[in-house]
């Protein structure tokens, strides 16, 4: 146990930083004389390295975490301040289908499940997890045993079902915190009933970690979570500016420590740097993409095996992607948490959080973005296992086209390519972009 | 034969909801004077171009509801509930009142979602107080505890029937395709007149087994097309069991279980239904349910029936295949959309399973 926990705490705050600060040295040298420009693309912003650092270390440790301190496996969405405060390594399974995706190993690991009876109609994030279990493969090294699951039903109920049967495999306590969805405003009994899973968290937590949550400790996790959606936001905030100093597909890589980092001091600290380093850029009006003509808004998940090549394709005709719902739904709930009243604002932020918000509350969010960000076009990502975020993207087109927002509806998957046809989709991208003067 | 019962209803001066799947506390309804019709598909092709406006990688369930809706389908009802069973019908539930399909009243139903626990225990009790309070705004009545203790009885009544009619079938003298088609009457029937017809029914459970043939469960969602279970029976197998999300799964375990005040006893209802992924019960509790209906009712063989794209059900089926699996029981999976009629390549898989269970049931 403590030969354990002195790996994991020797790779998470020593070897990592040490290993890749050795490599970016050179790299960062280059990028300080301006960069070099990539194809239709603005500099490489240099926070990425960074990122891939954070991300590297987190999975690193991660490795190690099992044995050494408590492991929980987590929804994107979950209430992750008192799981914080008690130091548990936090697994994010959806970031982790993100990086299957990426590197285009949804089918093989979809295929490990499909053997055992699930459909390829599921959520590719729930198959690329499973799948990796049954396959015993990850692209990340090893993932921690988890002592305890977290599953907050504010982003999906889909994960429910994949987090019963994570802990149906795992034999592990699985925390539900049940968001009833909010039409308009969250009713005071929802409210009241987050809150009272907030408390039944805790207990759970605490019996796992061994020691009860700390009120200062949760207050402090609490004040960084918010911070750190500040931060985001105005990361965010920065893409007003013309040309963005970034494009929406970076931003869908950058926001991964705000979804599985949220509440540290690390998670801050990073979007600190990058906020400067966009800052920076939007004074020296470096754009994202060389030549920024039309700016658009991106709905749903990312297409993440497909990234480059669709970024490629719209920035060599000029097209940014500006603003995004996904990203900007991280920086949207979270400025409700209030560090005064932890359980109560924590529960109200919880339970507004965009995909567990009406349509109407779409709409106004999309129509805002377009309004705010000069974004005159939109693409609807129709994300083929992504059932809640995409049921009603047909009338939110046809509303945006009514408020002059040229929009297309991209039929494709987040995570798995089989369903996929990239020379199909990259002629309706092309006919779209040819609407626009 | 859903409009007739609206037309029926309308002339005693109630008013109906028309109710979207699952679960929803019934009682609140009949204790209110209202009556309920529900709203499975309707099953077949979508009635109108509406079902378009979602993907076709959503169930048949929700694009066909859409379609119903929009298309007028439900014009004679009051209000629509939506409980909130799955992403797709919480989809629909913004979708449909907000952006077109159905102009007046909207109810909305949170179920807690997990295993039993004090705050799912008080968000039961508050959530429907909160419908209660919608149903008290769509009649401009006040509810009154004591109709609301008669509709609990009521209710309780009918379960124990249902209950019985699917536990002692294999004695009963109905067939499946007639037994279904009483169980089901009841999603628009009013409630006393489908006690009346359970009650008739239930004099019709013999002490002598009359069934024969291959016994099976059935797990799923629901049982469409109804003409499962003709083509079943002429493979000479019969439903001994029932697992559907449409019937046997909305039969409580026992008895309701007094609680302080009729709310208090509804709200314990909610807790005592069979394991339903839809409702997030722990894989291991739903699976010896299952095997413990497998035991006690002497099936042979294991259909799962699960609707395409229906996350809730799918995601158990890996589970049941390893159950039955393990205890050597044969198992089909039958993937449906909701269609008019069994189609061919499904009826020829279940004459095919028929043969196997057959053969494995014969087997020294
Ligand atoms: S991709 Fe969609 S269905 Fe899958 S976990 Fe995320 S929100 Fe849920
Ligand atoms: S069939 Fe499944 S996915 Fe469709 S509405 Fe019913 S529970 Fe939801």
């Amino acid at each position: 146990m403590i030969g354990r926990r002195v790996s994991y705490e020797f790779m998470s705050r020593v070897a990592v930083p040490l290993l890749s600060g050795a490599k970016g040295w050179r790299r960062r040298l280059l990028s300080r004389k301006g960069g070099r420009r990539t194809g239709p693309f603005g500099p490489p912003l240099e926070c990425a390295r960074k990122l891939k650092e954070l991300t590297a270390r987190h999975y690193l440790a991660g490795r190690y975490a099992d044995g050494a301190v408590p492991v929980a496996w987590v929804t994107s969405g979950f209430p992750v301040e008192a799981l914080r405060s008690l130091r548990f390594h936090t697994v994010y399974p959806e970031n982790h289908g993100a990086i299957c995706s990426v590197k285009r190993l949804v089918p093989e690991l979809s295929e490990a499940v499909e053997r055992e009876g699930y459909s390829r109609d599921l959520c590719g994030y729930a198959r690329a997890d499973l799948g990796s279990l049954a396959a015993g493969k990850t692209p990340v090294g090893r993932l921690p045993r988890p002592d305890l699951l977290c599953c907050c039903t504010n982003i999906c109920q889909t994960v429910l079902y994949w987090y019963r049967a994570l802990a149906d495999r795992f034999r592990v306590p699985l925390v539900v915190v049940d968001t009833p969805f909010v039409y308009g405003d969250a009713l005071p009994h929802h409210v009241a009933y987050v809150v009272d899973q907030l408390r039944e968290l805790a207990e759970v937590a605490g019996r796992i970690a061994g020691r009860p949550v700390d009120s200062a400790g949760l207050v402090e996790s609490m004040r960084l979570a918010r911070e750190g959606t500040r931060l985001w936001d105005e990361c965010l905030r920065t893409s007003l500016a013309r040309p963005s100093p970034w494009t929406g597909f970076d931003s869908f890589f950058h926001l991964a420590p705000i979804v599985a980092m949220r509440g540290t001091g690390e998670c801050n600290a990073y979007y600190r740097m990058l906020l400067d380093e966009l800052k920076d850029r939007v004074a020296r009006g470096v754009g994202g993409i060389e030549n920024e003509r039309v700016r658009l808004l991106w709905d749903n998940l990312p297409i993440w095996f497909h990234l480059r090549d669709l970024s490629t394709l719209l920035a060599r005709e000029g097209f940014n992607v500006v603003c995004t719902t996904y990203a900007s739904a991280w920086a949207e709930a979270g400025r409700r948490i209030d560090p005064a009243d932890p359980e109560g604002s924590a529960a109200r932020a919880y339970l507004h959080v965009f995909l567990n918000r009406d349509l109407p509350h779409r709409l106004s969010l999309m129509k805002r973005l377009c309004e705010e960000y000069g974004a005159t076009g939109a693409i609807l990502h129709s994300d083929r296992s992504c059932k809640p975020y995409s049921i009603g993207q047909i009338d939110l087109k046809d509303r945006l086209v009514e408020a002059g927002v040229r929009s297309l509806v991209l039929e494709a998957d987040h995570a798995d390519p089989r369903a996929w046809s990239a020379e199909q989709a990259d002629n309706r991208l092309r006919a779209f972009m040819e609407r626009f003067p | 034969m859903r409009a007739a019962a609206i037309a029926a209803q309308k002339k005693l001066g109630r008013k109906t909801v028309v109710v979207l799947p699952i679960l929803y506390p019934r009682e609140l309804f009949t204790a209110m004077d209202v009556h309920t019709v529900e709203l499975w598909g309707p099953p077949g092709p979508p009635r109108g171009p509406e079902a378009g406006r979602i993907q076709p990688y959503a169930c048949a369930v929700v694009r066909n509801a859409l379609a119903f809706l929009a298309s007028g389908g439900a014009d004679a009802a009051d209000a629509v509930l939506f409980p909130h069973t799955c992403d797709s019908l919480q989809g629909l539930a913004t979708l449909v009142p907000d952006f077109g399909g159905w102009k007046k009243p909207v109810l909305r139903f949170h179920h807690p979602k997990g295993e039993d626990r004090p705050s799912a225990r008080a968000f039961a009790r508050a959530e429907l107080s909160s419908l209660a309070c919608g149903l008290e705004r769509l009649t401009g009545e006040t509810l009154d505890a004591a109709r609301l203790d008669a509709a609990i009885a009521l209710h309780a009544e009918i379960d124990r029937i249902k209950g019985a009619l699917l536990r002692r079938r294999a004695c009963l003298d109905l067939d499946d395709p007639a037994l279904y088609r009483l169980l089901r009457r009841g999603e628009f029937l009013w409630p006393e007149d489908h006690l009346a017809e359970l009650q008739a029914a239930e004099g019709r459970i013999g002490k002598e087994r009359r069934r024969r043939g291959v016994p099976l469960l059935i797990t799923g969602y629901v049982p469409e097309p109804m003409a499962i279970f003709d083509h079943l029976a002429s493979g000479g197998t019969f439903v001994v069991a029932d697992d559907y999300a449409a019937v046997g799964r909305r039969i409580p375990l026992g008895p309701p279980a007094r609680g302080e005040d009729p709310i208090g006893t509804l709200a314990a209802r909610t807790f005592a239904m069979p394991p339903c992924p839809t409702r997030a019960a722990a894989p291991a509790r739903r699976m010896e349910y299952l095997s413990a209906l497998f035991r006690r009712s002497g099936a042979a063989g294991v259909i799962v029936h699960v609707p395409k794209f229906c996350e809730p059900e799918s995601f158990d089926v890996p589970a049941i295949r390893r159950l039955f699996s393990g205890i050597g029981a044969p198992l089909l999976h039958l993937e449906g959309e909701l269609e008019a009629d069994l189609p061919a390549q499904s009826v020829t898989r279940l004459e095919a399973f028929a043969e196997i269970v057959e053969s494995a049931r014969s087997a020294p």
